[in-house]
């Protein structure tokens, strides 16, 4: 048998320091234990560096636990206000049951137009696109939640065409390399400055307006909705495009019809996705003057109406989760034929609050 | 009505010499390209159809020198090569793009007649019924035939195959084949096939062209096709002679010197 070399130095033995061993086999395992003692320090050093940084964030954001206990009673307060207590009191029993006042909210949205109105005279939507004749009596005046959806669908209409062009041409197979790149340059800075600042940007082209925030997820979804567009495109056959290419059709014909014809179904898919992102988008650029319910949260906030508030955020629930679950059915219905199991419309339903929970805990799938 | 001309036709793919001065012609013919893998016969094909650009010698068609991808030219490949997400019609329609302006094609507003005929190729397949399906429903023999559709809408002078059964079970490969033949017939289009089924390019082909490293072997007609060329194409004596030289093995028990060939050619 060969010596033991960890009978006089077990530790150095055991971090593979040691002499190495006669036999291949030992030489192997003290080899082996090298690398293991590398990889821990290794992982070791990771964990502290970790830590540091971690604790030195936690000094720069001044957290304290104290404060939170200080503050505590008044965020409680302000919960009341979130939600306003009131009694049920159920018939013939004469029982209240607590219960939180949705009437304020209600009365809320409607005081401030959160949804829609109608008013008597003029034209439709109040946008004098149709002559009022048609619509002597009734003008619909969409509120801050259509707004917001407004913002969002119009940006991301606006954006679409451009991120197409952007996500086609960055394509290696369409523009040869070195050339693609310029448009992939574009789109990662436009990535790189993210929509809210983009809107700061824009404000003296349009103002701080509805305009302006659309402006800003055009933008955007330039940036977002290309790259996505181009990954799509990184992963398509070769054969299709040569099929094409066969028939003696000219270049932009073998790209649509080769090319994009291929990725036509999972491009609807990531635009439904797109829209689903920008309606949350608008959200946050309403926060900074760009209108919708953004702007009625933030100038609640600003007033300290705390029940208000809470009536803006149960309908940006509603909006986000809306539009989230109409871009699920279009995609799931968009998905290859393997996966056919149609839900219908009541199961969907169903679903709702599942879905919901599942989109504000941000899940994605 | 057409005639192919291909002389001296070369390609080397940088110290790989995949074609070696490949000389025919082929006229009214439905034509076979026999071969090993790697002969060459992929590379031929693809420089006749433009998508690969031979390193010299000229490619003619009807007088007219080929040298990109052209509408009279129809390819069939072993892949098909159709765009799956789609219709068999639409995919048959694009064999019509080369005469159609970008936005007509986009928005699908091709005249009645190429719209007609896109059905009749699916017709003349034996698709018809199925012609609003996607692709990827279908099956490969159905998938390839549809290819073959496409070919024909092309209109074409010159239809190229490209092992258009190689992926097919037995019975699927002799229908696709029989539809090929059909199509050729019945379009009078001179046809170029590349096949590694000997008893299949027995059974359809009129002409046979026989390549190996890149080189004509042999070229000959259908009443000229014996086995023994056949079994010198596909190097048999070659490696009954190295298993020979190595002595005893299961090699030489394998290959006996073609007696299925011979059985088939004799049909």
């Amino acid at each position: 048998m060969s010596t033991k070399p960890h009978d006089d130095a077990p530790v150095r033995t055991y971090l593979g320091l040691a002499e190495v061993g006669e036999t291949p086999a030992e030489q192997k395992l003290t080899a082996l234990k090298y690398r293991k003692t590398k990889r821990r320090l290794l992982t070791f050093l990771g964990i502290v560096a970790t830590a540091v940084l971690f604790g030195l964030s936690l000094e720069l954001i001044g957290f304290s636990i104290g404060e939170l206990l200080t503050q505590l009673p008044q965020f409680i307060e302000a919960l009341a206000e979130y939600f306003p207590p009131t009694t049920i009191s159920i018939p013939f029993v004469g029982v209240g049951i607590p219960f939180v006042d949705l009437g304020q909210y209600w009365a809320f949205m409607l005081e401030e137009n959160l949804i829609l109105t109608y008013e008597m005279g003029g034209s439709l939507l109040g946008l004098g696109v149709f002559p009022p004749m048609f619509y002597e009596g009734i003008t619909i005046v969409p509120g801050a939640m259509f707004e917001t959806l407004a913002v969002a669908l119009a940006g991301s209409m606006l954006g679409m065409p451009l991120a197409l062009f952007f996500g086609v041409m960055s394509s290696e197979r369409v523009i040869p390399y070195p050339f693609n790149f310029l448009f992939r340059l574009t789109m990662s800075l436009i990535r790189a400055i993210p929509g809210l600042v983009w809107f700061l940007i824009l404000i003296p082209l349009a103002g701080v307006t509805t305009f302006t925030a659309a402006l800003a997820i055009m933008v955007d979804t330039i940036g977002y909705l290309g790259r996505l567009f181009t990954d799509e495109l990184e992963e398509i056959a070769d054969g299709p495009i040569e099929g094409i290419r066969s028939t003696g059709a000219n270049k932009s014909q073998v790209v649509s019809f080769g090319m994009l014809s291929q990725v036509f179904r999972q491009f609807i898919a990531w635009i439904a996705f797109d829209i689903e992102h920008n309606v949350r988008a608008a959200i946050g650029l309403g926060l900074i003057g760009g209108g919708g319910l953004g702007l009625e949260l933030y100038i609640q906030r600003q007033t300290f109406h705390y029940t208000e508030m809470m009536a803006c955020i149960i309908l940006i629930f509603l909006l986000a989760g809306t539009v989230e679950l109409l871009s699920q059915r279009v995609r799931s219905a968009l998905r290859e034929e393997d996966s056919v199991e149609k839900t219908g419309v009541l199961e969907a339903f169903a679903n709702v609050p599942k879905k919901l929970l599942a989109s504000t805990v941000g899940r994605r799938s | 009505m057409s005639t192919l001309t291909v002389d001296d036709l070369t390609k080397e793919y940088g110290d790989v010499t995949a074609l070696d001065g490949v000389t025919f012609e082929i006229e009214d013919e439905f034509a076979v390209l026999l071969g090993e893998s790697g002969a060459g016969k992929s590379t031929l094909l693809r420089c006749v159809n433009g998508l690969t650009e031979p390193t010299s010698g000229s490619i003619v068609l009807d007088g007219e020198v080929v040298t990109e991808s052209r509408s009279d030219v129809g390819m069939i490949f072993q892949q098909h090569n159709l765009v799956e997400g789609v219709s068999a019609y639409m995919n048959a329609l694009t064999g019509s793009l080369s005469h159609v302006s970008m936005l007509r094609s986009l928005m699908q507003w091709q005249s009645r007649e190429d719209k007609l005929q896109a059905l009749e190729a699916l017709e003349t397949v034996g698709l018809l019924e199925e012609a609003h399906q996607r692709v990827s429903q279908m099956s490969g023999g159905q998938q390839q035939r549809v290819g073959i559709a496409r070919g024909l809408v092309q209109d074409p002078r010159l239809l190229l195959a490209d092992e258009p059964v190689a992926s097919l079970d037995p019975s699927s490969a002799e229908t696709v084949m029989g539809y090929l033949k059909k199509a050729a017939t019945e379009h009078d289009v001179t046809a170029l096939v590349s096949l590694h089924q000997v008893n299949i390019a027995a059974h359809f082909g009129e002409r046979f062209i026989g390549l190996r490293d890149g080189q004509t072997v042999f070229d000959v007609r259908r009443a000229e096709l014996t086995p023994e060329l056949i079994d010198d194409l596909y190097g048999n004596v070659d490696t009954v002679g190295l298993a020979d030289t190595h002595g005893d093995g299961p090699a030489s028990e394998e290959i006996e010197p073609g007696p299925e060939t011979e059985q088939v050619l004799a049909q």
